[in-house]
């Protein structure tokens, strides 16, 4: 016994994680022959209910009634989390922070400071809230979505493809970005948080930039009073409009585009952990769990600070084109 | 050419081509930033968040071709009759 221990000591921390990886690399080989290699994963797009109220379930789909689905309840939880964090982190504030508290107020410090630097101080405390709650929120579900249990453990199911009959597992617990009704609801929060202020900081002006007629009237005003100048700003004023319209495309596209990057990425991230799963078990998935890990704060990362760029965007003091045309005006009179 | 074999080639040609671009795109952003940290070092913090999100962007395209692959795989069921 004590060999083991001496040798344990002399080989060092590199030594150490070498042998446990080596170590964990024979049990899954030897679990994978002895037991049976995972299945391939089974992909279903749409989330799973579990129970429905005032209906049935069939085929994992509510049939009338209110289904309960298994990334509803992941949310949920997730909500739950966050919340029970933060209640605990903030119950016995203390002047020098410990634990609990002292996490809770570094990641506070931490996204203060990242939406001051983007929206700058006075406009960020008004955008903060929002814009925290979606980062905390997505990271939560992405980071939640990893432990084991969610997605492995729930009802067998057997599906009849023609004569093969295959056991399926559908999971009590799924993550809850990879339901595509979580993304476009988090998008659509932050679509009308942007237009909100918006309209609460530019006003009636803010919707000029949807509807720019300023240059085609003006010319068409001109042309109207015989006067040929009219003709050279004619282009540019039907060119104003026609971005008008893009811009307001754009800003629907914006919820499509914010949708299909959370749902994809995370969709995409449970199908590889599930494929690396299945082609070599154990080890080489736990490289594959760091690089989800990464994703997922990126993810939350970038769904918030996106947010956070378009409301600074929308709320900035509109002035461009009414300072040009006052000059031109200028320079005519 | 039958269904199955169809919406593998569809996949693939899905995913393949479509990673094309944002594999582009991803490499000028890094050839960007490894250019500015190389004329300016100290700014590392803020070119890394940046260009993180910048990749993030581009990367997003090669998702939703993912994601049309993705339906082909595992959603796309033939028409009745067809």
């Amino acid at each position: 016994m004590s060999a083991i221990k001496n040798f344990w000591s002399r080989i060092g921390k590199k030594g150490r994680i070498i042998i446990i990886v080596v170590f964990l690399l024979v049990i899954g080989g030897i679990g994978a022959i002895l037991v049976r290699v995972p299945d391939p994963p089974h992909v279903v797009l749409p989330p799973e209910a579990l129970v429905s109220i005032g209906g049935e379930v069939e085929h994992n789909q509510a049939v009338g009634g209110f289904g309960i689905t298994n990334t509803m309840i992941t949310a949920w939880i997730s909500a739950i989390i966050l919340g029970l964090i933060f209640y605990f982190g903030t119950r016995k504030m203390k002047l020098v922070p410990r634990g609990l508290q002292n996490f809770v107020e570094w990641l506070i410090e931490f996204m203060v400071n990242f939406v001051d630097s983007i929206a700058g101080e006075e406009k960020g405390r008004k955008f903060f809230p929002v814009v925290a709650t979606i980062f905390l929120f997505v990271f939560a579900n992405a980071w939640l979505s990893l432990i084991p249990g969610y997605g492995t453990i729930g009802f067998k199911e057997v599906i009849h493809e023609g004569a093969e009959a295959t056991t399926v597992i559908v999971p009590w617990l799924r993550g809850a970005n990879t339901d595509v009704n979580v993304p476009l609801v988090i998008a659509l929060v932050s679509f009308v948080f942007v237009e909100y202020w918006g309209l609460r900081f530019n006003g009636l002006n803010y919707l000029k930039k949807f509807a720019s007629f300023g240059t085609l009237n003006k010319s068409l005003g001109l042309i109207f009073r015989g006067k040929k100048a009219g003709f050279a700003t004619l282009f540019n004023g039907v060119i104003d409009v026609f971005i008008g319209f893009i811009e307001f495309l754009s800003e629907l596209i914006r919820i499509v585009s914010f949708t299909f990057r959370l749902f994809g990425n995370m969709t995409a991230g449970e199908i590889l952990l599930g494929s690396i799963m299945f082609l070599i078990p154990w080890v080489v998935a736990d490289i594959f769990y760091g690089l989800e890990l990464f994703i997922g704060v990126v993810q939350a990362l970038i769904f918030a600070s996106l947010t956070l760029i378009f409301v600074t965007m929308a709320t900035a003091p509109h002035e461009g084109h009414e300072e040009n045309a006052g000059h031109a005006e200028h320079a005519e009179h | 050419m039958d269904f199955d074999s169809a919406r593998m080639i569809g996949a693939a040609l899905a995913i393949g081509a479509g990673a094309l671009g944002p594999g582009i795109g991803i490499g000028l952003l890094g050839m960007g930033a490894m250019g500015a940290l190389g004329r300016n070092p100290e700014a590392r913090g803020p070119i890394m968040t940046n260009m993180i999100v910048a990749i993030a962007m581009a990367e997003a395209v090669a998702i939703y071709a993912l994601i049309v692959a993705i339906l082909l795989v595992f959603v796309a069921v033939p028409k009745p009759g067809a």
